[in-house]
């Protein structure tokens, strides 16, 4: 399409048709006040402050909403508009209260901005300020919709970014104001306290409830959120070194655009938690005592050498943590595999899907990693199988929402609960519990009958699609229907709506944390393979990580069975090129993973452990059988920023800092790897977690070290493929695929993809002592089992305990009560919970945290939908 | 006080079913329920955004944006006086007032027998006749006390008899 060319204020400039006059003037360096603009938002012309003049007609308009034509010749600045901008600023404040002096916005309002700009002080009106009452009764967000100037930003962002719908305007004229559904408060509304509207705000209408401090922060930086694995951009204000407020980034491209979730936005508070370590400890006589860092670091480095020159290296092991950063993680298994010669290195994400993770990587080949979110929105049908990203990775769940709900993309739901994106979903399959590989092979069966097979992609890039027409040909769909609970007209409609599509598929821990997970995921390449549903910006497999670097600890190998860059351990080639970066000779015995790690301290055969980042006291099942396996260790050393379950059975702690108070690197779910600087400083006489694992080596190696961080970034990104990008190009970048296969090559050439055998698996015998399954979710408020959201005074202020969610018939047959408290048990083990009764879960379904399952399974964990007996107590 | 009328659910899942999917039939699906019902009773706000893929608080917002929807019960009567300049230059304001005094309602209020709402609108659009006011959908003009509480008495006969 031409270009439309016209001047804005003398200046000539030319743009794409559609632009509107304000965007043309933005970008080109013409500032004009707005209230109610945002680049994330679509325009309303709601405060009319962009009013420009077209000098040739003399029409004044709404700059935001009007497209630029052909030879307009606009003036952003004629006395005119300056009037009528005057005018409009001071009608605002005359409907305005006078509450400045208290109002927590501060210096930040853009209100009092624009009206200091334009000079205007007193009104010369007669003050008119609608009051309403104050709302303060939830411990996140403070409304005083008596500051609101109706810019409805806050509805828009409510309802085209978070897609939630809690709030809009509610009645007219004079009377209206965002409200939520018959007024209530937030609480009792389907808000869910992201956030988001309050760092839209541009008034103090909407505000953060903030206990320690009310006003603007003295300074603000960028970091990256420390919880999930979306990896948000935030911007953090601070003051005196204390952390008061957090928002999302400013910056246009980011992957959460404008939005938080609860825990982004308003759990960070647990930085200032007084349980937060602020000096290193040495158990002496019995008790944890202060120390320095010299007499810490020289006990644990005696200690390493000591026992693994007396048991040799298999008896010392190191677990870390994907919540720390990749330097870290680097740093963290390089002391193991060459300082110490172990490959016993884990992190604690092994219990949120590894083996699953692990097959992807091997089928793949490392391949298909890179999936930015972005490609939701443009996607052909998406596929959310396991996964309730509204709960665990909520701005993935906005994500899908968004496609849905605004770019009509169909959404397909499969999983036994309700969960907050059916709603949004075209389809709902309510599969039973551990059915996911029949249902899949199924509806794979269902799509081969229709031809739906993507046959130039097969020849292309597969190889063994025959056998595997051959075996899904003889699949019974019958009992497949019977396994899954899903009817032969629903599989036939999914079907149908995945015909001739390319599929995003969104897996989450239903899969990712389930005992057959390993074979659903495998049928789910396969599905992938025979749609062609792989290689591409808006399709292929987006597998939701619980924590901020899981995908970055798994990258730096700080695992036992891969090398930095996702390489194989039982690979002779890729052993030999890091045993010759590093000058070393790697030893070939396979490490122990986090489950074998307990299992042999158990046994007495691993002597000294060193646990950076992780409280598997909290997050691990059976916690009195860790704390025995804990306990019998000659040496437990325990880096954390937090005083833990886990750092009270320590023989030494170090005291590590949070990643707002370092510098660092997270890679994210998408591949998108994202450096940061400190926001703040550690607390007292902690340090940087990379600091203290240089300072250790050194201590341990007698070598020179890093003492920077950029030089571990240089190392990482010389070093490893994969991150050949990384730093190259400022804070963000992206990892580079490497994969040796056909199709992720940019030429075409290398191997094909192989199609898996079509498996099914039987589950077990329905147990009449343990009739109800088990199935575990998170909630919105907490991440992982809430060793830190739970420190969080808002958090904990909101009274979530974790209840256990029944299916209200079966709730009436066990004659319980909202509220009754109950004893769930497996044949592993029990826990009490109070009871909520659903009527959106299927019989014999609960829904639980986490602790019931049994450690020893190694390959999957299968922690996800156990089979339990309920008992009221 | 009495309560007005049980609202028949089937009936409501009913009407609203009739525009199932269709984002754009708010408008008329609220009318239909407002003409069935005599409002649009607060508990449907679910089930009609549910229905049409909106969010609640959007039909919420909708419905209280037009006058002509009511989230509130309304009187079998609904009488509304026009306050235009036609009507107030003749007299408009005494006949409002003896309304309010026959029906002992004032601006905006119900009768406890859900027989009788008032209102007042900005204009009937029927200043030939002013003053007027409107029971239901039947104009009444040229109106003066004597005649107002004639009308008003015609639709008091049927009181406590049903339709």
């Amino acid at each position: 399409m031409k270009a439309i060319t016209l001047a804005i204020n003398g200046k000539n400039i030319s743009c794409p048709p559609g632009t509107s006059v304000l965007n043309a003037a933005l970008e080109n360096g013409i500032k004009v006040p707005t209230l109610c603009h945002h680049p994330h938002l679509e325009p309303v012309g709601a405060c009319r402050l962009c009013l420009v003049e077209d000098e040739k007609t003399g029409r004044i308009m709404a700059s935001c909403v009007t497209p630029v034509a052909h030879n307009m010749s606009i003036q952003t600045d004629s006395p005119v508009i300056k009037t009528h901008r005057a005018n409009i600023i001071r009608l605002i404040m005359a409907n305005h209260p006078e509450s400045c002096i208290v109002c927590s916005q501060g210096n930040r309002c853009e209100l009092r901005q624009i009206a200091a700009e334009l000079g205007v002080g007193q009104t010369d009106l007669y003050p008119m300020p609608h009051y309403t009452g104050l709302e303060e009764a939830n411990p996140f967000i403070i409304r005083d919709l008596s500051k609101c100037i109706l810019c409805s930003k806050c509805i828009r962002a409510d309802h085209e970014l978070v897609v939630v719908g809690a709030i809009d305007y509610n009645l007219r004229g004079f009377k209206s104001r965002p409200a939520t559904v018959h007024e209530m408060p937030l609480e009792k509304s389907s808000c869910t306290f992201c956030g988001t509207c309050v760092s839209m705000c541009p008034t103090g209408a909407l505000s953060i409830e903030n206990t320690r401090y009310v006003g603007s922060p003295q300074k603000e930086s960028s970091t990256i959120c420390g919880f999930c694995g979306v990896g948000c951009s935030l911007v953090m204000g601070s003051v005196d070194g204390q952390i008061v407020d957090v928002n999302p980034s400013h910056r246009e491209k980011t992957v959460n655009l404008s939005t938080l979730c609860v825990r982004g936005h308003f759990a960070h508070d647990y930085l200032n938690a007084s349980k937060r370590l602020s000096e290193p400890l040495i158990r002496k006589d019995g008790e944890l005592s202060s120390a320095t860092w010299d007499e810490a670091l020289e006990v644990v480095a005696q200690g390493l050498i000591s026992i693994k020159e007396k048991y040799g290296p298999q008896s010392v092991a190191f677990l870390g943590s994907s919540k720390c950063t990749i330097e870290e993680n680097y740093l963290f298994q390089k002391i193991a595999r060459v300082i110490l010669g172990t490959n016993n290195v884990d992190n604690g994400s092994y219990g949120s899907g590894r083996a699953v993770i692990n097959l992807i990587s091997e089928r793949l080949d490392g391949g298909g990693r890179i999936t930015p979110l972005a490609g939701l929105e443009e996607a052909e049908v998406i596929f959310v199988i396991g996964a309730d990203p509204t709960e665990t990775a909520p701005v993935v769940g906005y994500y899908l929402k968004r496609a849905s709900r605004i770019k009509k993309v169909p959404l397909i739901v499969a999983d036994p609960r309700k969960t907050g994106l059916v709603p949004f979903s075209s389809l709902w399959l309510a599969l039973s519990p551990n059915s996911d590989v029949e249902l899949i092979n199924g509806l794979a069966a269902l799509l081969l009958k229709e031809k739906a097979d993507d046959s130039s992609f097969i020849d292309r890039f597969t190889q063994g699609f025959d056998p595997y027409c051959d075996s899904l040909s003889g699949l019974d769909l019958e009992k497949v229907c019977r396994v899954t609970g899903v009817e032969m007209a629903v599989m036939e409609e999914t079907a149908d709506l995945l015909k001739g599509k390319k599929i995003a598929f969104v897996i989450g821990h239903g899969i990712l944390q389930q005992k057959h997970g390993t074979s659903a995921m495998d049928a789910l390449v396969n599905l992938a393979l025979m749609t062609g549903s792989l290689g591409g910006d808006n399709k292929g497999f987006y597998l939701i990580a619980r924590e901020n670097n899981e995908a970055g600890a798994l990258d730096m190998g700080a695992v036992p069975d891969f090398l930095p860059g996702r390489r194989p351990f039982y690979n002779n080639k890729d052993r030999k090129y890091w045993e010759k970066l590093w000058d070393v000779k790697l030893s070939p015995d396979p490490g122990l993973n986090l489950i074998r790690m307990i299992e042999e301290a158990e046994k007495g055969n691993l002597k000294a452990l060193y646990i950076m980042g992780e409280n598997p006291l909290l997050s691990l099942p059976q916690p009195e059988r860790i704390r025995n396996a804990l306990n019998d260790l000659e040496l437990l050393v325990v880096q954390d920023i937090l005083t833990t379950e886990t750092t009270h059975t320590a023989h030494v702690v170090l005291a590590g800092a949070a990643f707002s108070e370092k510098a660092g690197t997270f890679t994210n779910m998408e591949g998108r790897i994202q450096s940061f600087e400190p926001v703040v400083s550690p607390p007292g006489d902690a340090r940087p977690d990379w600091e203290i694992l240089d300072l250790l080596s050194r201590r341990m190696s007698h070598a020179d070290g890093y003492a920077s961080i950029q030089k571990i970034r240089a190392e990482i990104s010389r070093r490893i493929p994969m991150y050949s990008e990384f730093g190259k190009l400022g804070d963000e970048s992206w990892i580079r695929e490497t994969s040796n296969l056909r199709l992720f090559h940019p030429y075409e050439e290398g191997e094909s993809i192989s199609f898996s055998p079509v498996i099914s698996v039987d589950n077990e015998a329905f147990d009449k002592a343990y009739p109800f399954t088990a199935i575990l979710g998170s909630l919105r408020c907490h991440l992982g089992s809430g060793t830190r959201t739970s420190l969080s005074d808002r958090i904990k202020d909101f009274g979530l305990k974790g209840e256990v969610e029944i299916f209200s018939e079966d709730g009436t047959r066990l004659s319980l009560k909202v509220g009754d408290k109950v004893r769930i048990s497996s044949p592993n083990g029990s826990i009490e919970r109070e009871v909520t009764l659903k009527k959106d879960l299927r019989s014999d379904d609960a829904r639980q945290l986490m602790g019931l399952t049994q450690l020893g399974e190694t390959d999957s964990p299968g922690w996800n939908g156990c089979h339990v007996k309920i008992q009221k107590i | 006080m009495t309560q007005p009328k049980e609202i028949d659910w089937g009936l409501m899942e009913a009407t609203i079913n009739k525009h199932r999917g269709e984002t754009w039939a708010l408008i008329p699906l609220l009318q239909e329920i407002q003409a069935v019902f005599g409002y649009i009773p607060p508990d449907s706000i679910e089930p009609i955004s549910e229905a049409l893929h909106l969010f609640p608080s959007q039909v919420q917002g909708v419905v209280s944006f037009y006058a002509g929807l009511s989230l509130k019960p309304k009187g079998k009567y609904v009488v509304r006086v026009c306050r235009g300049t036609a009507c107030h230059v003749k007299g408009g304001q005494s006949i409002l007032r003896v309304i309010k005094k026959e029906l002992g309602l004032d601006e905006g209020e119900t009768s406890p027998d859900y027989q009788f709402t008032l209102e007042t609108v900005a204009c009937l659009g029927a200043c030939f006749l002013a003053p007027t006011m409107m029971v239901n959908s039947t104009y009444f003009g040229k109106l003066s006390p004597p005649k107002v509480t004639s009308v008003l008495n015609q639709y008091g006969k049927d009181k406590g008899e049903d339709e």
